[in-house]
């Protein structure tokens, strides 16, 4: 009797409690509104400063903006005019929602209402566009705080109006949502990637960017035939150099030394995979190109495709070594008993059953080293000399991730979308050495089944 | 034992011809073992090579001026890397405000919560292509959709929020390879003595895992301070000190290691190889610190 008095009372606490965060979110959620009827956008242009509320936004017909030599009425975006109207009644309904007890719709309605804030923010560049297009650029816009008040708001009471579902529910719900952030960073690249590369290709044209041969921003000629070869050129050389040694050191590693001596070169091989690339491009840069000069006298300047190779090939070692061993390290011990007890001696036992049985392991590291060496750029640029020539082993060259490092930073019109475009061509690449390594470790992973 | 001499030489003779014990040589296999020892050689100088290298020539032009001094192009009194020190040590606190907690729930999500299903599927393959993605994409999308769209222009900000997606990857697999080898009988005692799901996971599972979530964020603060392309657009290659704690975060600022780009590629004189040489040491022994730390810990999550 005394047991089921307890719950009715634990009950109606939880239900007093839930009341209250109810309300608290309620009132929340209606603040924000508020902040759209409130004067809080400010526009500084020319010293004076303008004010305007959301809601002006929303049916105001435009900013009438006088400049030197044009003026005229800047729209504003249908977009903008949208996110304004579905904050506000996103966040309205979400108050109704959690009156009638709605908790999980009213939480999504909340999240929405906040988040829309940031479309306003996005779509409204395109006023700054126009603005500047008038020839005026003296005009600031105001409207930080309020924007990072709603979108708080939105948060919060999306988490109260969860909470009254009970602690399990809420934090299962923040550890999804933070587990898709990772998916909407995904989508959000690619179709970032996509939309600012994809204009410049179609006004370029497909075939005369890729292959075409000259790249020069002056006389807009933008073929990145010779960026593309060079990439590929480099790549591959790294990888001619940097497998062998990686897969000898990894053999080295785990069936040749002996613990001690192993424990005392792994912390050195995972010290080499965490320098930075600058490291390795300021070595590059003060070593092997003047040993290229060196070496070749009169043929090269030094900054040549062979320094690049080399600097990637000593990148990528620590990659294939970690997981060339780790692979190593999984074949079983009978493969190796049972060849050394057949006759074999154990250096044949290691190149003809240990290391054809890691053969997906080992391939897959050899994907993620061309995925590090394609991806590369300060290491490169700092020993590449840049020059956007057809790949010769020791002529300066320019690789596509350089091409976007050196030029992006004074780069305008078609130009920048150029870069842009062999962003896409980039993605595209490294896209495939994903999934061909997704591919290739699922199939791993299921031999290692059997 | 066999009395007669003359047939034990024999039985001997034909044990060393026939035994078990004596192998067929090969005359590839000491050229082999040779191609091993000189590529594990080769690995090893060219570490010892790099570091030794820079070490050298930086470690006498380290001094307390160098590490406290702001930093001025032209005055040649103000060659100090005090405010690349600053804008590292902001990008590496807010990025990791931001990556951490989004990287141990989504962990937590995926080993604790999530059954087989599609939007695993979908999580799993996303953060593979995050951690596919080369930083130069990283900061090309950083620029466009941050400094440009949202307007943060190229600050820290804008770099943190770049870096943010560039480490999410690593801290989430780390986090969730710690958080698998918790053992579930932990987990299922204490739900035995009624904790709820979530009390199991922030009473029990997380802290048992903490040195692996631990080193998480110690890769996390490596791969920050070692990255440079991803940073190059977003925050910015500008060495002024910060105007204040708070408005630095919208200002640019360059990191050490884009001050060891900038300083290598412009330097035109000993004097400013030097800056370079010693920029490239602290890189190096801060580099060093965080990677012992990261595999100590390893070790004490091993111990358990």
């Amino acid at each position: 009797m005394t047991i089921s008095m307890n719950d009715l009372a634990a009950q109606q606490k939880a239900d007093k409690r839930n009341r209250i965060k109810r309300i608290i979110a309620i009132v929340l959620g209606l603040g924000a509104v508020a902040m759209f009827f409130l004067p809080n956008i400010t526009f500084v242009f020319r010293n004076t400063t303008y004010v305007t509320s959301g809601m002006d936004l929303a049916f105001a017909q435009g900013f009438w903006v006088e400049g030197k030599e044009l003026s005229g009425l800047v729209a504003i975006p249908v977009l903008t005019r949208i996110a304004v109207i579905a904050s506000v009644v996103l966040a309205l309904a979400g108050a109704a929602l959690l009156f009638f007890k709605k908790a999980t719709l009213a939480g999504i309605a909340y999240v929405i209402s906040g988040v829309c804030p940031l479309v306003m923010l996005i779509s409204m560049t395109s006023v700054q566009t126009a603005v500047t297009q008038l020839n005026i650029s003296n005009i600031s816009v105001g409207y930080m705080l309020p924007f990072v008040y709603i979108l708080a708001s939105g948060l919060v009471c999306a988490v109260l109006s969860l909470w009254t579902q009970g602690g399990e529910k809420l934090a299962q719900s923040i550890f999804l949502v933070a587990s898709c952030v990772s998916i909407g960073a995904v989508l959000m690249i690619t179709i970032y990637i996509i939309a600012a590369g994809a204009p410049a290709i179609g006004e370029i044209g497909i075939f005369s960017f890729l292959f075409g041969v000259n790249w020069d921003a002056k006389s807009n000629e933008f073929g990145i035939l010779a960026l593309i070869l060079s990439s590929i050129a480099g790549t591959f050389g790294a990888i001619v150099i940097g497998v062998p040694i990686g897969i000898l050191t990894a053999v080295f590693l785990s069936e040749i030394a002996s613990p001690k001596v192993a424990r005392l070169i792994r912390p050195a091989i995972e010290l080499l995979a965490g320098i930075p690339s600058v490291i390795y491009g300021f070595f590059g840069m003060l070593i092997i190109v003047p040993a290229i000069r060196a070496v070749f006298p009169g043929a090269t300047i030094g900054d040549s495709l062979l320094a690049a190779i080399i600097i990637l090939a000593i990148m990528i070692i620590p990659t294939i070594v970690n997981v060339t061993e780790n692979s190593l390290r999984a074949v079983p011990q009978s493969y190796r008993e049972a060849s050394l007890g057949l006759g074999a001696t154990a250096t044949h036992t290691i190149f003809k059953i240990t290391i054809p049985a890691a053969k997906s392991g080992i391939l897959s590291g050899v994907i993620l080293g061309v995925g590090r060496a394609i991806g590369e750029t300060m290491a490169v640029i700092m020993v590449a000399g840049n020059v956007a020539n057809m790949p010769s082993l020791l002529g300066t060259v320019r690789f596509l991730t350089t091409g976007i490092a050196m030029e992006m930073s004074y780069a305008s019109g078609l130009h920048r979308q150029a870069l842009f475009a062999i962003g896409f061509v980039l993605f595209v690449f490294i896209m495939i050495v994903n999934i061909s390594f997704t591919i290739i470790s699922k199939r791993g992973a299921k031999m290692n089944a059997k | 034992m066999p009395s007669n001499p003359s047939a034990a030489k024999y039985l001997d003779g034909q044990l060393q011809e026939h035994s078990l014990y004596r192998k067929k040589k090969r005359a590839s296999d000491g050229v082999l073992k040779a191609c091993i020892f000189v590529a594990t050689g080769l690995t090893i100088a060219v570490l010892l090579g790099i570091i030794l290298y820079i070490l050298v020539r930086g470690i006498p032009h380290l001094s307390w001026s160098f590490i406290a001094n702001p930093y001025s192009e032209t005055n040649p009194d103000r060659k100090g890397i005090l405010p690349m020190i600053i804008n590292t040590l902001y990008i590496v606190g807010i990025t990791l405000l931001i990556s951490a907690p989004i990287g141990i729930c989504s962990a937590i999500y995926l080993t604790q919560y999530a059954k087989q299903g599609r939007l695993v599927r979908a999580i799993r393959f996303t953060t593979e292509v995050l951690s596919g993605i080369p930083s130069i994409l990283f900061g090309l999308f950083g620029y466009t959709v941050f400094c440009t769209l949202f307007r943060l222009q190229t600050s820290i900000l804008a770099g943190c929020l770049t870096m943010t997606l560039c480490v999410l990857p690593t801290i989430i697999r780390t986090t969730e390879e710690s958080l698998l080898s918790v053992p579930s009988s932990y987990k299922e005692g204490a739900m035995a003595l009624g904790a709820g799901k979530f009390r199991v996971i922030m009473g029990i599972v997380l802290p048992c895992a903490m040195p692996g979530v631990l080193t998480a964020v110690i890769l996390a603060m490596g791969r920050i301070v070692g990255e440079s392309a991803a940073l190059l657009f977003t925050s910015g290659v500008s060495y002024n000190m910060p105007s204040g704690p708070f408005s630095h975060i919208m200002e640019s600022g360059r990191t050490l290691t884009l001050h060891l780009y900038q300083t290598a590629r412009e330097a035109s004189s000993e004097d400013a190889m030097n800056i370079a040489f010693a920029t490239a040491t602290v890189l190096l022994i801060v580099i060093f610190i965080l990677n012992r730390l990261a595999s100590l810990l390893s070790k004490v999550l091993k111990k358990g």
